[in-house]
């Protein structure tokens, strides 16, 4: 079989995520065969491909909403691994250093925006009400929200929910924030206002693996891009390089279709 | 039309003292049987065996068998296994069963509806299994259940009309002991009935309130 | 062995009026829900009111009231009657919610469409909205009528020889009230199951004719 990997430059500084040689099935039909990542800290990764290639389920893979077959994860230095039985501990160490930002938002509708952001902190990190509300305006006046705390979800426009859900994830200072589709569900417009703040997020230094369909965001704002096809990686590297010049036909065939419409 | 007139005022009282009868028999039962049935509502599919027998058997019978049934075995039935209840305490405990299995299902229902990208995202935020049941899936899933429940609980008033068979003085057992004694059958029967209606529609229309302010919020 | 066959004596007469109940029920409820959807301000309060007083007052009280209560000249309904009639117009206003609710979840565009197209309104009822609606009302209807089954015991309180009233009599005479009511309680849970395997099949039947 083809090898479908291209090797990267060995990283100069440590990196935060490391997947390796992840796979995944369900039932007969194989969604990841042996994918292996790693994403250096302060960087961008942006992940593109077709619909089906996979892209979501590794990032589900990432902090254990989806078990992997094999494979091994390691974020921030917690290590788990497929074969071996997880414990509670180390699966709630791995999620706590990733944040997760899923295409809907999947907010707690039941609770008032601030309640939603306090929450996990009082829960995950054992903060006190004051000092999880405190840290929650601040990251709220950060996104533009202050003014929506005491809102439910359901009266924010899909944007500020987004936004909202971005807040709740960074509130427990997650080492990396995994981004899926964080715009699909969004009108282009109101995407924007997540792309802002997604960039000022990367210019901060946040370490940040995004899925996306945003051609422009993966090219002017990530460092590294990754081509995924039928449950592999096909591609990866610099974006703009990638963008102008693609190696694999499949990468040529998906960017002519993404970008020619 | 006069007669009805008469019978309402001259048997009134003793009808709404029946009334109030039937109404505690209502709250104690759903007092006792909505916690117990909030219990069997994981036992259903709980991984203990033991735990989730008992809550099937209960919930399968309780909502298998006519309430008329469950009323007759606590009161009629007990005494073998030498136990013998006040009429209103076999009733009381056949109706918490009745409440008890229906909503069970009813919250299970209401917390299976809770859209499953809530529960993951609590789970990507590290939150524990308990937590998740805790802030995320109970509170959820009993307000969604909460329209269900509260259409349940104006059945179960209607059910405590059944409890006259085993002697509780309720409203219906009021009314046949006046009808017997009176022969005025139907005007009795029609005040009680009345009765029973006003409670029953005004708290229907409650449920169907509920129901549309709460999918109007979620 | 012998309690089983003094219980079972009253199967025929649960079934006939679990039955009889629920067709009087179908049929009442047709022009129920004619008035619930009516445009007609006076035709719907009333059918609305109906159908709120049918489901307002237990059903325990309207068979006394038909039993005891009711009758014409020296002639009184025999207890069978009674408890057919009182179970049957409670049971059309339930199914009349529930029909009304099956064809209000017909999407509105079928309507529209069927009118683009030209339907005659009877075309539009048997061949688009009816089938549809048959869909969605089935789970319900037979969720109905396992409940009915259960309610027509009621009717043992005026006398009708069912299983309930068979238990009864027959705890009374042994005096081993436990069992007898738990065996009561277990036929009335087979009962059921054959009801909810043909609601199943009837449910698949019409998702294959009437995909989602
Ligand atoms: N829970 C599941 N059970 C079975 N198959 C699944 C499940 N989740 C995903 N799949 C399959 O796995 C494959 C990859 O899905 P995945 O969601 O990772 O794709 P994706 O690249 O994120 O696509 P998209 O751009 O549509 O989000 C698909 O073929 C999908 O059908
Ligand atoms: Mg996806």
């Amino acid at each position: 079989m083809e090898q479908l990997m291209i090797e990267l430059n060995p990283q100069t500084t440590q990196p935060v995520v490391q997947v390796k040689n992840l796979a995944k099935a369900y039932g007969s039909n194989v969604v990841l065969r042996d994918v292996s990542l790693s994403v250096a800290e302060g960087s961008v990764t942006a992940m593109i491909g077709p619909s089906g290639a996979g892209k979501s389920t590794v990032l589900r893979c990432m902090n254990l909403l989806e078990q992997p077959d094999s494979g091994e994860i390691v974020i921030d230095g917690h290590c788990i691994n497929a074969g071996k039985k997880t414990s509670p501990k180390s699966l709630a160490a791995l999620r706590r250093s990733a944040g997760m930002v899923f295409q809907h938002f999947n907010l707690f509708p039941h609770m008032t925006v601030l309640r939603n952001v306090s929450l996990p902190q009082e829960r995950v990190l054992g903060c006190s009400r004051e000092q999880a509300n405190e840290k929650s305006m601040e990251l709220l006046k950060r996104m533009g929200l202050a003014d929506k705390a005491d809102q439910y979800p359901s009266r924010c426009s899909g944007g500020q929910q987004q936004r909202i859900a971005i807040a709740r994830a960074l509130a427990l200072g997650p080492r990396v924030m995994l981004f899926d589709e964080p715009t699909s569900a969004l009108d282009p417009e109101v995407g924007v206002e997540v792309l802002e703040v997604m960039k000022e997020l990367a210019s901060t230094g946040m370490t940040m693996v995004v899925v996306t369909h945003e051609m422009a965001f993966a090219e002017n704002v990530a460092d590294e891009l990754v081509v995924m096809a039928d449950g592999g990686i096909i591609e990866k590297g610099h974006p703009g390089q990638i963008l102008k010049d693609p190696q694999h036909e499949r990468t040529r065939r998906f960017l002519r279709a993404v970008l020619e419409r | 039309m006069n007669n009805l007139v008469d019978v309402a005022i001259e048997y009134g009282p003793t009808l709404l003292g029946g009334l109030k009868v039937s109404l505690t028999l209502t709250i104690l039962s759903l007092a006792l049987g909505l916690p117990i049935g909030l219990l069997f509502s994981f036992g259903v599919t709980a991984k203990n065996k033991a735990f989730r027998y008992i809550s099937v058997f209960f919930v399968e019978v309780g909502r298998g068998a006519p309430a008329l049934v469950l009323l007759q075995l606590m009161y009629y039935g007990l005494p073998n296994a030498n136990l013998t209840l006040s009429s209103m305490a076999s009733a009381c405990l056949a109706l918490t069963w009745t409440t008890a299995a229906y909503s069970a299902e009813l919250i299970r229902g209401g917390m299976q509806s809770v859209p499953s990208g809530e529960i993951e995202g609590s789970h990507a935020l590290g939150m524990s299994y308990r937590d998740c049941l805790r802030f995320v899936v109970i509170p959820q899933g009993l307000r969604i259940a909460l329209p269900s429940l509260m259409g349940f609980a104006v059945l179960l008033f209607q059910a405590t009309s059944l409890a006259y068979s085993v002697a509780v003085p309720e409203l219906m057992s009021q009314a046949y002991s006046i009808g017997s004694s009176t022969f005025q059958y139907l005007p009795v029967f029609i005040v009680a009935g009345l009765l029973y209606a006003a409670i029953s529609i005004p708290a229907t229309w409650l449920s169907v309130g509920a129901e549309r302010l709460l999918s109007r919020h979620l | 062995m012998e309690m089983l066959k003094a219980i079972a004596i009253g199967l025929p007469l649960t079934v006939l009026v679990t039955i009889l109940a629920l067709m009087i029920g179908t049929v009442v409820a047709l022009p129920i829900v004619a008035g619930l959807r009516s445009r007609n301000r006076l035709i719907w309060l009333m059918s609305r009111g109906l159908v709120d007083l049918l489901r307002g007052i237990p059903p325990v009280v309207w068979l006394f009231m038909l039993y005891y209560g009711i009758s014409i000249g020296a002639v009184r309904l025999s207890a069978l009657q009674a408890g057919v009639l009182g179970l049957g117009v409670v049971a059309a206003a339930y199914l009349a919610e529930i029909f009304r609710g099956a064809i209000s979840a017909v999407p509105k565009g079928q309507w529209e469409a069927s009118s683009a197209l030209g339907f005659h309104r009877a075309t539009v009822w048997t061949r688009i909205v009816g089938p549809q609606t048959a869909r969605a009302a089935i789970p319900a209807y037979t969720t109905f009528a396992i409940g009915l089954l259960k309610d027509s015991s009621i009717a043992s309180t005026i006398g009708v020889s069912e299983i309930v009233f068979m238990s009864s009599q027959y705890a009374r005479q042994s005096g081993s009230g436990i069992l007898v009511f738990f065996v009561a309680a277990g036929i009335y849970i087979l009962l059921s199951v054959p009801l909810g395997l043909l609601s199943r099949h009837l449910d698949v039947k019409m998702r294959k004719a009437v995909a989602r």
